[in-house]
């Protein structure tokens, strides 16, 4: 078995192999890819053939190989009869269409992508037919797709194809998701996804509750990719192809895989009235409609196209009827028309070539002109019409047979002899049209080229073809009756009934609904020629159905118009209400969780007010609003007012004995505003009064808002007050009070949990406020202000007209003694504040301090002489530079904590010890002072770095200014 | 006292969201720092409020949780501090910049509904 | 303790030092910082595959690693924590850090200070956030990968970047606020922030505490699901992601993934067999709600983004839209094949935006408006199909390329076969499929439909996204000129396509992986176990 398995792969393997060479063959090597193509085909084909006498046994080739078994998807090759006719055909027809398209395909196309596609698209098109597994079909199901949509797009510098092989890939691949989640059902279905399981358990899925859906589901899948109305529009536009692509997916591969499946999946689902329901109506609307449509196509192709698309109802139709005779007619006729269909596509072509247009009515009277081609054509023609003695004829009669048979006792099932014998009447007049418009008749004058017949090598697959048809017309049962035998065989498994493959079954009913469709078709045709030569495009009634204008307009309202006015809906890009909702939710969740598990809001333990505390949030209170009144309008007034705010903030945490709190957060007040204060002068001028207050939209946005924000400052006064006045069992806070002088050797436990306890929070704290310096730095190297806010501030500008005015008058301008005495003090302190961050630091361990607050005092003594001095005065003598303190800081934190690896710890394991220090008395020379240290110099330079960065801003304006003035005097010059 | 400082949360939280929602990016940096002094109130709270403990530790009483302020909230709220004072000056840079290069100093770079 | 026990804080110190050290150094001059950073970057990504290595045993037990900082006992010291989960995502962070630095080396680096020492920040919060076993040092990571992330997403500066910056910075801002509300309130219910603890202690809470820590975590979430930009949360990330550098964009593409693993985790930890049944179902109806509303907003965003860098963020969107939905349907079968959908999509997606970078390159910006009309032409047209043109044109063997890399793409991220972003889709489906619900008549369990139709639709509308942008920039305009491009661009995005595939063809075990990763989330008796039981002192390693 494993040399079959070793077989089985190849014919997988050899066409991705094969097309993956095609790529890289130069662009204009059409011999050698038209050879390597060739050679594939062959080689599957005698594949085909070795393992032939097995499958014919019959029996089942197979072979699996693991892929993700938990989940039942392997990656089975199955080889019966019907796969190897497919096989047969697949290759076959590929191999005669390899040879057309070489001598078809002009020199300077790219020939290596259409081989290449077309290997590609051969090998997914195997693997459909030859997968064991139901998702392995699904997989190359979409692979030929995509491979469909690729080939049709060949010629992609032109819109008709572009359109057609999109409109091609949406629909195929809607198609194939929803037979993915059709085989997903059938998976849950039956417990497994191997397609042997499946067909053996046809009982189990029909009493399934999910029979329907999952028949649906796979139905779209099926009835999508054999262009089956009312999905066909697809076919037609995708003739924008090249003809050989044309003639191979519409004949043998594309357009059957859907047929196939159905076929395939006949045991396991069609023992079911509404298999009936769900397929004939379908196969029935097409055979009939597709048949009418064709007769009134003017584009060769076209016509072609709509009698494929028929012929594929027919087929359907058949498979739907659900009786083991029908679905052996079915299989016969998917071989017929592979072979017929396929012949006429590339005599369509080489007319198209020769005489340089499709258009039927420009064409005529060919026969003289190429008369081999002519004949081919015609009788390839015939045999699609089901004129005797061709192979079309054989499977018509058993359809017509078969319509008469009793199925579903319906309407339906009583017209459908009727239905059928009309539809035969179209198919025979547009056949009749095609070779007598195209072949006889007076000859064609204004033809492009003047036509003749093509070279032997374009003419012999036609040939071919044609042969095919004659032997299988007159001597059907010597010729294919063995292979169709098999197939059928491992289709219906044990179910086949007796049928014969005689061509003279007597004067039976079907014979007579042949002649009548005949005679009828030829009636048609007659009393329609005038119609036709018309410059009417399209059928009449049906001109106005155009399903690919429906189905583009309907894509691009969904995909642009809808889809765009749906997102304005369900989003949006301004921050308002991104804000707003962001908080809502918030406040939802919050009251949710508490409906799904109340609580009783009834305080625990509450300690008594305290007047002076009391007064201290009066302000406190006021100030929160008061900023929040005066933000619009009054900037400075809002700063001024939040940094009341934080100091009532700052006196709470005094008030509650956490000095720490208290101290830092005085620290951040000061840096934080002069920062804020730096940032106005950049802000526009706003004027107050006319606003939007009067406006009642505005005023009820205002109230929501109002709303929210009361909700979310009551929700969180809420929260904190249950949680507060209830006492804290169990927490782990205790063990730090025990441990932070015994083993964290400090007695601050606040500096020494943040130090060492969650050190590590430290430093992830220290690394933010170091990102967020150079992010700072790196965006005001870039920055720009605005046009309106370049010029000097009002005030400086007063100053500067009085210095203008005393010039000369004896008086200093003021700008000579600016905060002159305050400057000097503020320049003498700074020895003394550096003093006090030192101090800071050094007690951190034992009393309220440490880095950051360190750092922070240093800070601020810089930020004291840039106010005494002024940007450019303390830019000239800053000798420190910041990047690098920042990267000192944090390389002497981490280095600190790896230091404990040396002696085998994890990080950030602390070593202490006590020493006397002069004036500062006893001290904790804990080697978390070093780590310490590091957060010094990381807040220092953070911050100093971001000052200088927002008040080197002010300079630009000088530059912007000096540069104003040197063009407007020169320009006042000359 | 609870009362009072949740009160105080309420109140500060409230403006602060008030100030979030307003269409001026400076209204919304005051609005974040008023709102972070409310949330670092809240996580203080968490550790439940204690009057008059002493500020360091007293080796002789080491460990008794009773005696002391729950250090561990502290802790965090001190990380909150530094990590929002850094995201204030961050901010306020980028209100800068973009009120530099869309010249609006509107939340959304263009002036619009409120 | 050896060197192998250091390994675990190696992920954060790594990237931390070679940030510090590349600001010792002028800001201008790249040379250097690049070097570090390379050698940093590859570290790391050796790092983390020995973790994995170390964590893939059978043993989910003996996958949990400890790392007890500051030697204290896991309750009151900070621990970082590694297992399967913590060691997978490493290994994903660092892969696509080294495609998007590599790409970044040939152009982008220097188009702004500071771009290095800043990707080196992002990858430490990273990889911190997804190490720490502590709630509130998940919020100190946090800070530092958005500050970080702040810092790139402005790289380069420019009108959009900052607008878009803007609104990405004040909504993470609030969220932030809001991370600590919901932190805090966790200590101020049960007391620890040690997240083992705090799912050991769970069950024993009283009413009252247990109600608020609930309340808490529901608070938590919140910032979760902005991070993982979820609906109605996500209107940040399409124009931020869509304005970021291409090389950023790619790393971020990970960074929502730090929500879902958060919810992942902390989930788990609080919804585990440990927890009482009380909060078994916590909060899954909400997942799966939210899921699904930001899947569809995904789409519908989709269908209207003109250009590919806003689709490419809508597909981040849709995939963690996607993973929101698994997790709420509280399925733990299908974690394992969510997990692998994780790992595909992201690679994914960090491939097309690298790639859209290189295709938009040789494409006048007038080209988009020439291409829409084209198509609205066609639209009316009725030209004979064939009719033009006999002979085709000719493909630069460079656009060929780009080509064959969108296909890829546009497969791998409409979950069509035959690609790893199919076999997660399939795998997370006949998962849902495959348990056979009792309590329905089908068997088939109402959020195995959700899902169902979720999964199918997004792939389809992706698909026809995908098509119309791909037809756009690749046929419709001919007289496009060749992109210059290098190879240094290229082979990150095939670097990280061929890995998707080897996910494909290796389907099997990284499934099993990815499921064992899933049991042992679930039984999260492990993980305590490892931190707070007597494993975790002999990991310690008091020598």
């Amino acid at each position: 078995m494993a040399d079959d398995a070793v077989l089985l792969s190849l014919i997988i393997a050899l066409p991705f192999v094969g097309s993956l060479l095609a790529a890289l063959l130069p662009a204009n090597a059409r011999n050698a890819e038209a050879w390597l193509a060739g050679l594939i085909t062959v080689g599957i084909l005698i594949i085909a053939a070795i393992l032939w006498p097995k499958v014919a046994e019959p029996a089942v080739v197979r072979a699996q190989f693991e892929w993700l078994p938990e989940y039942g998807l392997n990656f089975v090759l199955r080889l019966d009869g019907f796969a190897w006719l497919f096989v047969l055909m697949i290759a076959g027809i590929g191999l005669l269409v390899v040879l057309y398209a070489r001598y078809y395909m002009s020199p300077e196309d790219p020939v290596p992508r259409f081989f290449s596609f077309l290997l590609a698209f051969m090998g997914a098109m195997l693997g459909v037919v030859l997968s064991g597994n139901l998702i392995q079909i699904v997989l190359f199901w979409e692979l030929t797709s995509l491979f469909s949509f690729l080939l049709i797009a060949y010629w992609h510098h032109s819109q008709s194809a572009r359109d057609g092989a999109r409109i091609a890939l949406t629909v195929t691949a809607a198609g194939g998701l929803s037979l993915l989640a059709g085989m997903l059902l059938l998976g849950h279905i039956v417990g497994s996804y191997d397609l042997d399981v499946v067909l053996a358990s046809g009982q189990k899925i029909v009493a399934h509750p999910l029979y329907l859906a999952a028949l649906i589901l796979v139905a779209l899948g099926a009835l999508t990719k054999s262009a089956q109305f009312p999905f066909h529009f697809w076919l037609p536009r995708a003739m924008a192809a090249p003809t050989p692509v044309s003639a191979y997916l519409h004949s043998a591969t594309m357009v059957k895989a859907g047929v196939f499946l159905l076929a395939r999946l006949w045991p396991a689902m069609a023992g079911h009235e509404y298999w009936f329901w769900v397929l004939a109506p379908v196969g029935v609307a097409t055979l009939v409609i597709g048949a009418f449509l064709a007769l009134f196509q003017q584009d060769l192709k076209g016509l072609l196209a709509y009698s494929t698309i028929s012929h594929l109802g027919l087929i359907t139709l058949l498979l739907g009827l659900g009786s083991p005779l029908a679905a052996v007619a079915a299989i016969f006729h998917i071989m017929n028309h592979a072979t017929f269909k396929a012949s006429l596509f590339m005599a369509a072509g080489i007319i198209d070539h020769e005489a340089g247009t499709r258009d039927v009515r420009r064409l005529g009277g060919l026969y003289r002109a190429m008369p081999i081609t002519a004949t081919l054509a015609m009788v390839a023609a015939a045999s699609m019409a089901g004129v005797p003695l061709l192979n079309g004829f054989l499977s018509k009669e058993m359809f017509f047979a078969e319509t008469i048979e009793y199925h579903v006792d319906t309407a339906l099932d009583h017209l459908l002899p009727y239905i059928a014998t009309v539809a035969g009447m179209f198919s025979v007049g547009y056949s009749l049209r095609l070779i007598h418009q195209v072949f006889f008749g007076p000859p064609a004058t204004d033809l492009p080229h003047k036509p003749h017949d093509p070279v032997i090598w374009m003419l012999l697959p036609v040939g071919l073809l044609v042969l095919i048809c004659l032997l299988v017309g007159i001597v059907p049962a010597q010729t294919v009756g063995g292979v169709l035998a098999v197939a059928v065989e491992s289709v219906l498994r044990g179910q086949t009934p007796s049928y014969s493959l005689a061509v003279w079954h007597g004067f039976t009913p079907a014979l007579l609904m042949s002649l009548v469709a005949t005679a009828g078709g030829i009636v048609i045709y007659l009393s329609m020629l005038r119609y036709l030569s018309g410059n009417i495009e399209g059928a009449p009634l049906l001109r106005e159905l155009k399903g690919k204008r429906l189905f583009e307009r309907a894509i691009v309202f969904l995909s642009w118009r809808w889809a765009k006015g749906l997102e304005q809906v369900v989003s949006t890009a301004r921050l308002q209400p991104q804000m707003r909702l962001l908080i809502g939710v918030t406040i939802m969740l919050a009251l949710w969780s508490f409906y799904i598990r109340p609580v009783s809001l009834a305080p625990g333990s509450v300690q008594g007010a305290d007047l002076e505390f009391m007064l201290v949030w009066l302000v406190g209170a006021a100030c929160a609003l008061g900023a929040a009144y005066q933000a619009k309008y009054h900037r400075l007034a809002a700063v001024i007012l939040t940094g009341g705010t934080g100091l009532a903030v700052c006196l709470t945490f005094a008030w509650f004995s956490a000095p720490d709190l208290a101290l830092t957060q005085l620290l951040v007040e000061v840096v934080t505003t002069v920062l804020l204060l730096l940032g106005l002068r950049w802000l526009p001028k706003r004027i107050e009064g006319i606003s939007s207050e009067t406006i009642l939209s505005a005023r009820l946005r205002r109230f929501r808002d109002l709303t929210i924000a009361v909700g979310g400052g009551a929700g969180l006064a809420l929260l904190s007050y249950l949680v507060m006045t209830w006492p804290l069992t169990g927490s782990i806070s205790s063990n730090f009070l025990e441990r932070a002088y015994t083993e964290g050797g400090g007695r601050n436990v606040v500096n020494v949990l943040l130090v060492d306890f969650r050190g590590f929070d430290t430093l992830g704290e220290i690394a933010v406020l170091g990102v967020v310096a150079i992010t700072v730095y790196a965006l005001l190297r870039r920055f720009r202000p605005a046009r309106d806010s370049v010029g000097l501030p009002e005030q400086k500008k007063f100053q500067n007209l009085y210095d203008a005015d005393i010039q000369g008058s004896g008086k200093d301008p003021i700008s000579a003694h600016y905060l002159l005495v305050p400057g000097l003090i503020m320049r003498l302190l700074f020895p003394v504040i550096a003093m006090m961050a030192v101090f800071l630091f050094m007690r951190g361990h034992d009393l309220p301090g440490g880095g950051f607050v360190a750092g922070l005092t240093f800070a601020i003594a810089f930020i004291l002489q840039y106010m005494a001095g002024g940007a450019r005065w303390v830019e000239a003598r800053l000798r420190i530079l910041p990047v690098r303190w920042i990267g000192v800081g944090l390389l002497a934190a981490a280095l600190t904590g790896a230091g404990a690896w040396l002696f085998g710890r994890p990080f950030l394991t602390t070593a202490f010890a006590y020493v006397e220090v002069p004036v500062l008395g006893k001290l904790p020379l804990a080697s978390a002072l070093l780590f310490d240290f590091g957060v010094v110099a990381l807040v220092l330079g953070a911050t100093v770095l971001v000052l200088i960065a927002l008040a080197h801003q002010s300079l630009r304006v000088y530059r912007a200014a000096a540069a104003a003035r040197t063009t407007s005097t020169t320009g006042g010059r000359n | 006292m609870e009362l009072i400082v949740s009160l105080a949360i309420g109140i500060l939280a409230g403006s602060g969201i008030w100030l979030l929602l307003r269409p001026r990016t400076f209204q919304v940096i005051i609005g974040l720092s008023l709102l972070s002094y409310a949330v670092n109130l809240f996580i203080f709270g968490m550790g439940r409020l204690r009057v008059g403990a002493p500020p360091v530790l007293d080796p002789a009483a080491a460990g008794d949780i009773s005696r002391y302020a729950d250090p561990l909230p502290q802790a965090l709220v001190l990380t909150a501090i530094v990590i929002s004072f850094a995201m204030t000056a961050l901010f306020l840079v980028v209100l800068l910049a973009s009120r530099g290069l869309t010249r609006s100093d509107h939340v959304d770079g263009r002036e619009g509904g409120s | 303790m050896n060197w192998h026990d250091h390994l675990v804080i190696a992920p954060i110190i790594l990237p931390l030092i070679a940030g510090a050290t590349m600001l010792l150094f002028d800001g201008r001059d790249r040379t250097v910082a690049a070097a570090l950073n390379l050698v940093s970057t590859f570290g790391l990504l050796a790092i983390a595959i020995t973790l994995v290595m170390g964590s893939a045993g059978p043993d989910p037990a003996a996958a949990v690693k400890v790392y007890r900082l500051g030697d204290w006992p896991a309750q009151f010291g900070i621990v970082l924590v590694v297992d399967r989960l913590s060691s997978m995502m490493l290994l994903l962070t660092a892969i696509l850090a080294c495609a998007a630095l590599i790409f970044s080396l040939a152009r982008w680096h220097s188009s702004g200070s500071y771009f290095h020492p800043l990707f080196q920040f992002l990858l430490m919060g990273l990889n911190g956030a997804f190490l720490t076993g502590d709630l509130f040092n998940l919020f100190v990571f946090f800070e530092v990968l958005l500050a970080a992330s702040y810092g790139l997403a402005l790289h380069g500066s420019g009108h959009a970047r900052v607008r878009a910056g803007l609104h990405y910075i004040a909504v993470n801002l609030v969220a932030a606020l809001v991370f600590l509300v919901g932190v805090s309130m966790v200590y101020g219910a049960a007391g620890t922030l040690n997240m083992a603890d705090l799912a050991a202690r769970i069950g024993s809470l009283p009413a009252r505490e247990r109600a608020l820590l609930e309340t808490g975590t529901s608070i938590l979430g919140v910032a979760f699901l902005v991070k993982a930009a979820a609906w109605p949360l996500g209107f940040w990330l399409p124009g931020t992601y869509a304005a970021a550098s291409a090389p950023v964009a790619a790393l971020f593409s990970v960074m929502t993934k730090v929500g879902i693993y958060a919810i992942l985790r902390i989930g788990f930890l609080l919804a585990g067999p440990e927890a009482a049944a009380g909060s078994a179902q916590f909060g899954d109806v909400w997942l799966l709600a939210a899921g699904a509303a930001t899947i569809l907003f995904a789409m519908v965003g989709m269908l209207a983004s003109q250009d590919l860098a806003k689709l490419a963020s809508f597909s981040v969107v849709v995939s963690s839209g996607t993973m929101l939905a698994v997790l709420g349907t509280n399925d733990v079968a299908i974690i394992g094949p969510a997990l692998y959908y994780l790992v595909s999509s992201t690679l994914a997606i960090g491939a097309f935006f690298l790639l859209i970078e290189l295709i938009e390159r040789g494409r006048a910006p007038t080209d988009d408006i020439l291409a829409v009309t084209l198509e609205a032409y066609g639209m009316e047209d009725e030209e004979e199909p064939g009719e033009d043109g006999e002979a085709g044109v000719a493909v630069p063997a460079i656009l060929a390329v780009l080509g064959a890399a969108f296909i890829i793409s546009a497969l791998l991220l409409s979950g069509l076969p035959p690609l790893s972003g199919f076999v997660a889709k399939f795998a997370i489906l006949a998962g849902a499929l495959g348990r056979n619900d009792p309590s329905t008549l089908t068997g088939v369990a109402p959020a195995a439909w959700v899902l169902l139709v979720l999964l199918l639709l997004s792939g389809f509308v992706t698909l026809i996204a995908m098509v119309r942008a791909g037809i756009r920039s690749f046929w419709a305009v001919i007289e496009r000129e060749v992109p210059r491009v290098r190879v240094i661009e290229l082979a990150p995005v095939a670097v990280l396509l061929l890995l998707c595939l080897t996910l494909t063809l290796q389907a099997g075990p990284a499934m099993r992986f990815m499921q064992t990763t899933a049991s042992g989330l679930h039984g999260s008796a492990a993980y305590i176990q490892g931190v707070l039981g007597p494993t975790a002192a002999s990991t310690g390693g008091k020598p």
